[in-house]
């Protein structure tokens, strides 16, 4: 019959999915939402409990009797500088804040710099061969442990011999803020390069050739033109190694003790300690440690995705 | 003057007269400075940051040294390190068990982040909400979802509050201390692996679906193709790209795993939660075994330069072929 | 004002020769048009003018100067790139002011001239607009005005129009040329498409593989290419081709080819007997006549396009590819009839099979 031939051999899907499926997506999406936002939101609500809820069963979901006991304690200033000791409790944030704060700020800083400068050669001289661009992400591959290991021979053996050697001095990078500085600029700079070359090549290099034939020098076009036009970019890549470096854990671990800690570390401090954990500082300082992490990194969240996009979007 | 001599010495008039060619130099030169100036400063910094500890890591892996005596007073052993290392159980237990974790968690992270990505891919209303709150793990400082799980698995914690009525029954005290088994710690480690960076995979493959083109589905659609056939058939090879970039980049991230063993386990039970990586810091920092930790670190590094190089190759082999395809 | 010398350019990329060693004399005020396929090496030409590229060897003159080493931005040009680089950051004002706010001329003078400029060129009301907002159009005369506020002596033009729809196009052509009469500026375009070059032009440069291939105005060019080359390439629909060779037959010489012959002129140089050739002819010299005329040939009709004010024929002559003729529109063809065709011998172009250089 001619009919079989036109009607389809099985009802097409599509119009009795259309009432079932959306709520199907939406359950399982929400459960998944749910998982996500868990181990946060419990962080959260422990900050606010009193030590006699800390470990209480079964766990109260929201702090009855809620307090900022926690945080009143962790922002503490202490003179005396006892907190830094290795042994005892501490309570006090803000050494490692301030040492969080100028590490990172630094280190992404210094590494915003040098690795724009060395994008745009890459970008408009093809420095270091058509290669270069994806070698230097490479760097980016050793894992940390690896690094971690010389990286202490050199800072506190080899760095000393030799400036006393030199100098006559024994300057150690050990256990100093610029010796991490300094690891943190190293190891960020591949991001910085790679993040700053997709924004500067899209700036296009007629712009810079236009500005040329009117009369204008290399440092005035790149002032007026192409500077204004990855200065949104500068903000997000700086943002985005920012966060890299205040989320380090493995290399300030291994390369401070006991002057500098960073917060990754002071919080591990916690984590360590032999009798009656205090949950509730703790949690305070992870919510410190993150929540203006998670703040900003929603921020430049449409960036981060059209980062990882890899080129698979057509344009 | 005849015209051609008045031509001529206007002609070389202007020649002498051109300072422009400084200008023009000035140009290059500055040229000159913006190439190489930056490529030097970060090569720079590369090899005095990295490439000498290297160096002196090589050194150090060939003395016989111990924390004990000054560096100074070190003699030379020879490969003695190397053997060491490589005859060592821990060293490779450790090594074997980065694998596993590294496995394990990838595959759920490629399974749950292909799937939300597709969900979400489907979904219209709140989509930008849910692509904000899957993206807020990644986000989070590692160290602290570390101890976030460290306190959902406490024996006083939520978790068991919630298994609670389903294990009760039987007998079993809820309050279970998870991190006190190793089979249990182990894989509390790579569910917290698993919360933190499903994220990165969602994130990856939700741009592949977005890249995918309506125009190929809807011709498949008309041809009558099912969707499942279309699925199977057109989909998901158009997704490969997406599949090997989230599979090289999770497998060589998640074997560094560092963050959550230290902050949940400390390596234990035992030495059943050992990483690699957890396993050689604790050779140096806790047995002051300078000599071996750098031969491990050296051996390390050779192994995971092989890995390095085949994902490089996988991947530019991948975006040569979709670039290929791109421009067909 | 400003002529401009081209000697012995030669610009080579590392193996590859882009332009060959040539030389041209842009006359002062004139509006020469540079065109050619892709990679012809007009482009790279324009590009030493403005001095963005260094020339490998070669002079280059504009005025009385040698400019060869100069910077562009002292060699008084303006110059129009093909995505307009206009500075999306910036207002159009700022756009029109950049030149010269490099120079640092007064703020008053600034706005003075900006103004007349953005007047002259019908955009006023952009001023305040990022080129962003601005329609195609509208960017085009920003470019526009941005390159005249500064009053160089020559303005360069790389393919200005090619991001422009057709309309749009065709509009911008007739601009561009009143512009130039206002100005009296020397312009020196680039284009590929030979239709701009014939209607813009007071004369054209036609450039292939990196050589100048003729130089003159644009009926010279269409009337008497000089190659093969050139005369494939200007007239819409392309010059029919027919391969062959000259034989000698008593008064006149002829052409023979494949089912085709042709009488050539008497004054033809008689040693071009027995020489391989191609000749060439134009569609509207291709005349469809009636099947008893004398010297008619036949061919097999394949494709009739109606124009509206002629048709053309697409027909199988008996040689290789297709042979079309431009007919009177009230001539009703149809796929499949005969058509029986004479060839003006007059306008008929001889050229050596192999060099493709003109022989008659």
């Amino acid at each position: 019959m001619t009919d079989d031939a036109i009607t389809p051999s099985s009802p097409p899907p599509t119009r009795r999915r259309r009432s079932r499926a959306p709520v199907v997506r939406h359950a399982l999406l929400i459960g998944w939402a749910a998982i996500v936002m868990f181990p946060i939101f419990w962080m959260l609500q422990t900050s606010f409990k009193d030590s006699g809820e800390w470990v209480s069963w079964p766990p109260h979901w929201l702090p009855h009797n809620p307090t900022l006991k926690n945080y009143a304690q962790i922002f503490t200033f202490d003179v005396t500088g006892v907190a830094r000791e290795a042994t005892e409790q501490p309570f006090n944030i803000w050494g490692s804040l301030v040492d969080s704060l100028v590490i990172c700020t630094v280190a992404s800083l210094i590494a915003l710099a040098m690795g724009t400068f060395l994008a745009y050669a890459i970008s408009r001289f093809n420095v270091g061969g058509g290669k270069f661009r994806h070698m230097v992400l490479l760097i980016r591959m050793i894992p940390p442990i690896v690094v971690a290991i010389p990286l202490l021979m050199y800072y506190a053996i080899l760095i000393p011999y030799a400036t006393d050697s030199l100098f006559g001095a024994r300057i150690s990078l050990f256990d100093t803020r610029t010796g991490v500085s300094l690891l943190y600029l190293t190891i960020t700079l591949p991001f910085v390069i790679w993040m700053m070359l997709s924004f500067i090549d899209e700036v296009p290099y007629t712009l810079e050739h236009a500005a040329r034939v009117m009369g204008a020098g290399r440092l005035y076009t790149l002032r007026k033109v192409v500077l204004p036009l990855v200065a949104s970019g500068m903000v997000v890549t700086f943002l985005f190694v920012f966060i890299l470096n205040w989320a380090e854990f493995l290399l300030a671990l291994t390369l401070t003790h006991p002057n500098v800690s960073t917060l990754p570390v002071l919080l591990n401090k916690f984590q360590s300690a032999s009798e009656g954990r205090l949950y509730g500082p703790q949690a305070a300082i992870g919510t410190v440690i993150t929540i203006p992490v998670v703040v900003l990194g929603v921020l430049i969240q449409k960036h981060l995705v059209k980062g990882f996009s890899f080129g698979m979007v057509r344009r | 003057m005849t015209e051609a001599a008045a031509t001529a010495r206007r002609e070389d008039e202007a020649r002498r007269s051109a300072r422009p060619r400084r200008r023009l130099s000035a140009w290059l030169a500055q040229e000159r400075v913006f190439r190489w100036i930056p490529f030097i400063l970060v090569e720079g910094t590369f090899v005095l940051v990295i490439i000498v500890p290297f160096i002196l890591t090589i050194y150090i892996s060939f003395l016989r040294w111990r924390a004990n005596r000054p560096f100074e007073q070190a003699t030379l052993s020879g490969f003695r390190n190397y053997e060491q290392v490589l005859t060592d159980a821990g060293f490779w237990a450790a090594l074997g068990r980065t694998f596993y974790f590294a496995g394990a968690a990838v595959i759920l992270e490629l399974v749950i982040g292909f799937v939300l990505a597709m969900l979400v891919h489907r979904v219209v209303r709140f989509r930008r909400i849910y692509i904000t709150v899957f993206l807020i793990p990644m986000m989070v400082v590692p160290v602290v979802a570390g101890y976030n799980f460290s306190m959902i698995y406490l024996d006083s914690g939520p978790l068991n509050q919630l298994l609670a009525p389903f294990v009760e029954p039987f007998g079993i005290n809820p309050r279970i201390r998870w991190l006190s088994d190793p089979i249990a710690a182990q894989w509390a480690i790579i569910l917290a692996d698993v919360w933190q960076w499903t994220s990165l995979t969602f994130l990856i493959f939700l741009s592949g679906f977005s890249a995918l083109p309506p125009q190929l589905i809807n011709a498949a659609r008309v041809m009558g193709a099912s969707r499942r056939q279309i699925f199977f058939w057109v989909e998901l090879p158009l997704l490969k790209p997406a599949i090997v970039i989230a599979v090289v980049i999770r497998s060589m991230e998640a074997l560094k795993l560092f963050d959550p063993v230290v902050l949940l386990t400390f390596g234990g039970p035992g030495t059943s939660t050992q990483t690699i990586a957890y396993y050689l810091w604790e050779q140096v920092w806790q047995f002051n075994k300078f000599s071996f930790g750098a031969a491990a670190s050296i051996l390390l590094l050779i192994i995971f330069s092989v890995l390095i190089f085949t994902g490089i190759w996988a991947l530019t082999r991948q975006s040569a072929a979709s670039e290929r395809a791109r421009i067909q | 004002m400003a002529q401009i010398v081209l000697r012995n350019l030669l610009k080579k990329f590392g193996g590859f020769t882009a332009v060959q060693g040539i030389n041209l004399e842009i006359r002062d005020g004139e509006f020469l048009i540079m065109v050619g396929p892709s990679g012809c090496g007009k482009t790279t030409t324009l590009n030493m003018i403005s001095g963005l590229v260094l020339p490998t060897s070669g002079q280059i003159l504009i005025g009385d100067r040698d400019v060869t080493d100069e910077e562009p931005g002292e060699r008084g040009l303006g110059m129009v790139f093909q995505d307009l680089a206009l500075f999306p950051h910036m207002s159009v004002f700022d756009n029109i002011a950049f030149g010269l706010r490099v120079k640092s001329r007064p703020a008053a003078e600034i706005d003075s001239r900006v103004r007349a400029a953005a007047q002259a060129m019908h955009i006023l009301p952009l001023l305040d607009k990022r080129p962003g907002q601005c329609s195609g159009g509208e960017a085009q005369r920003v470019a526009l005005a941005r390159t005249i506020v500064t009053k160089p002596s020559v303005y360069l033009m790389d393919e200005p129009l090619s991001s422009l729809d057709a309309k749009l196009r065709i509009d911008m052509r007739t601009e561009l040329k009143h512009l130039h009469d206002e100005l009296s500026g020397t312009f020196v375009y680039v284009t590929h498409d030979q239709a701009e070059a014939m209607t813009m032009a007071d004369r054209i440069v036609v450039m292939n593989g990196g050589r100048i291939e003729q130089l003159g105005g644009p009926l010279d060019i269409y009337r008497r290419p000089a190659t093969r080359f050139v005369a494939g390439f200007f007239g819409m629909p392309t010059m029919n081709f027919i391969d062959g060779e000259i034989v000698a037959n008593g008064k006149a010489p002829e052409f023979h080819g494949p089912s085709v012959a042709a009488e050539l002129s008497a004054d033809l140089d008689r040693s071009l007997a027995g020489r391989r050739v191609v000749l060439g002819v134009r569609s509207e010299h291709v005349a469809a006549v009636a099947s008893d005329t004398a010297g008619a040939m036949s061919g097999a009709v394949s494709v009739v396009e109606p124009l509206g004010d002629a048709t053309l024929v697409f027909f199988d002559y008996g040689g290789e590819g297709r042979m079309v003729a431009k007919v009177d529109p009230d001539l009703a063809f149809a796929p499949g009839d005969d058509i029986h065709f004479r060839l003006d011998t007059g306008n008929c172009h001889l050229f050596d099979a192999e060099s493709g250089v003109r022989l008659n």
